[in-house]
């Protein structure tokens, strides 16, 4: 693939990850600090599968997913019931833990030589890329409108309502904690089918695809594009991920002494960002001047 | 079992000392500050200059690097925690604010010292044997001058008119405001504390192995699982936490022989240890006071 075709590609799964985070953050108050965590479980459950046990595409990617759903579940279990504070903290915890297992356990992963050689959807030569591009995209529709739909119907307003009072919600006889739990390992489940499709995309898994950056890319897109906001995440991701991937890095002429510490700087600047929304702008660039405090 | 504690006490005492300053903020402003990383982080980074690049002593070099991550904690709060308060930015919103403020400064270091990590000059390395366990004369000394740093935090929050403030403004906001404290004397007094710990903790982890900008965030998570399961700013439940967290490390790490699987252990204890901890296991509390406060509300 094309560097354009595979920029554009990793910008669509960010923006998946993005409006996934949006449900749960956004939507349903959840610190999710652990999106790498699920990603890099349908990442490396997808690479096992298509290389170690020789699977289908598909097939690997359904069983995948449905590791991750078991992994979501552990992991909703354990923070069920949690304050924000302890939820963020746990959720990185786990996302560490993903991180240092796909090091150690080389007899699984491959550790940090690799696992190579994964396939893409359809087999089609120079132009599989394309295809699997086109399937993400068609999937990062689907997360969009399901989200757009959720602004509409009755299960948003209960999971907006756990949002900013479950106790409140819990005492109008809302089951909040179940249903909070649901929505989680599902939304999970999905980041893990987003890891999946990321596999195939990058075509060869190291370990530090799993490190934080990632968690952090997404939360940058979900807040900088607002994050109550369906399209907020899709905005966050062109003015961040795109605008650097896209445009500032072909074409902006970079001085030769600058280029070493090029990386530095993209993430200098995310984090100078974050902190200027945080600021000035909380509810991020689609989100009203000053709405009711999400 | 000897070489587990002594060994988890040699490399707990930065993580305790970063835990005390860690555990300050949070107390002070309630919010879990990601940023402080980068504190402990700039500390060991200003010893390498002094260190390294200048030709100082390393005992010498703490003095420096103490004070002048104590004014970049203060210069953080002024900046960008302040004006966040000051605009009722909420709490998950405060700690991405830090997240965003610290990879800032992380990268920031990283451009400016390079990927390479650095080394301290050493003048003394000899070793001893303590129980058995060989350990350098330079990790005595920061022993004790952790447990000497620890004790001054102690008394200064617990034992003098100033941490007094401190504890006022912490638990009642408006009541110390019309007993006439100063709020920004307490918050700068606070957050500079936290970060003449947080660079001395920084110094001292450099000491036992190698500086990079990696140094702060590779202690963050375990200094917020710490102060998590110490109760909320409690110095004496951090210093208890984080005395049992380097000891578990250690004796995982004879034991797997692997540091990495030590991590996962700790984690994994560490999630299971909140949701205990949240469903009200009586014997897993270290401090008292608002766990009973928080019973009351749900009865």
């Amino acid at each position: 693939m094309s560097y354009t075709g595979f920029a554009i590609t990793e910008i669509l799964i960010f923006a998946a990850l993005g409006v996934l985070l949006h449900l749960q953050f956004g939507r349903t108050g959840i610190v999710n600090f652990g999106v790498v965590g699920f990603v890099g479980v349908g990442m490396y459950g997808f690479g096992i599968f298509t290389t170690t046990l020789g699977l289908s595409f598909w097939l690997a990617l359904l069983l995948a997913t449905v590791a991750t759903a078991v992994v979501a579940m552990l992991v909703g279990w354990a923070i069920a019931g949690l304050d924000g504070d302890s939820t963020l903290v746990a959720t990185l915890a786990f996302a560490t833990i993903v991180f240092n297992l796909a090091i150690t356990e080389k007899w699984l992963t491959g550790g940090v030589s690799g696992l190579g050689g994964l396939p893409y959807p359809v087999d089609a030569g120079g132009s599989s890329g394309v295809y699997l591009l086109a399937i993400i995209a068609v999937v990062v529709v689907v997360f969009v409108g399901y989200a757009l739909r959720l602004g509409r119907v009755s299960y948003g307003r209960l999971l907006a309502s756990i949002r900013d009072n479950e106790l409140l919600a819990r005492s109008l006889g809302k089951s909040t904690t179940r249903q909070k739990l649901i929505f989680f390992v599902v939304t999970s489940t999905a980041m893990g089918l987003i890891g999946a499709f990321y596999a195939s995309v990058n075509q060869f898994l190291v370990p530090n695809m799993l490190g934080p950056q990632l968690t952090f890319t997404v939360w940058i897109a979900v807040i900088l594009g607002g994050r109550t906001k369906a399209f907020g995440p899709i905005l966050g991701v062109l003015v961040s991920v795109a605008l650097f991937d896209l445009v500032i890095e072909p074409y902006l002429p970079v001085p030769a002494a600058l280029a070493p510490v090029f990386p530095d700087l993209k993430l200098m600047l995310y984090g100078l960002v974050l902190v200027l929304v945080i600021l000035f702008k909380p509810l991020g660039l689609l989100g009203g001047r000053k709405e009711a405090r999400a | 079992m000897i070489d587990a504690v002594v060994i988890g006490l040699i490399e707990s005492a930065p993580l305790i000392l970063a835990a005390v300053g860690f555990t300050l903020i949070y107390y002070l402003n309630r919010f879990i500050n990601v940023a402080f990383a980068e504190t402990i982080t700039f500390g060991a980074y200003v010893a390498v200059v002094f260190n390294s690049m200048l030709g100082w002593d390393i005992y010498t070099s703490l003095i420096p690097a103490a004070l002048l991550s104590g004014g970049f904690s203060v210069l953080t709060y002024l900046v960008v925690f302040r004006p966040a308060l000051n605009r009722g930015v909420g709490p998950v919103e405060m700690i991405v604010l830090s997240v965003g403020l610290s990879f800032l400064v992380r990268y920031g270091l990283r451009a400016l010292f390079g990927l390479g990590s650095k080394q301290y000059d050493m003048r003394d390395p000899s070793y001893l044997s303590v129980f058995g366990t060989g350990i350098t004369s330079s990790q005595i000394v920061s022993l004790l001058l952790v447990a000497a740093f620890a004790v001054l935090c102690y008394v200064l929050i617990y034992r003098t008119k100033n941490g007094a403030q401190v504890r006022a403004f912490a638990s009642n906001e408006d009541l110390a405001r019309i007993s006439g404290i100063n709020p920004i004397r307490v918050a700068l007094l606070v957050w500079f504390m936290a970060g003449v710990v947080g660079g001395l903790a920084g110094v001292f982890t450099g000491t036992f192995a190698l500086v990079d900008h990696e140094v702060g965030w590779d202690m963050i998570l375990v200094l917020m699982m710490v102060v998590i399961i110490g109760g909320v700013g409690s110095v004496r439940g951090a210093l208890i936490a984080g005395l049992a967290v380097g000891i578990f490390t250690s004796a995982i790490s004879l034991w797997t022989l692997s540091p990495i699987y030590a991590q996962v252990a700790l984690l994994t204890l560490f999630i299971i240890v909140l949701k205990l901890k949240s469903k009200g296991f009586a014997f897993l509390k270290l401090t008292s006071t608002r766990f009973t406060f928080r019973k009351k509300v749900r009865t």
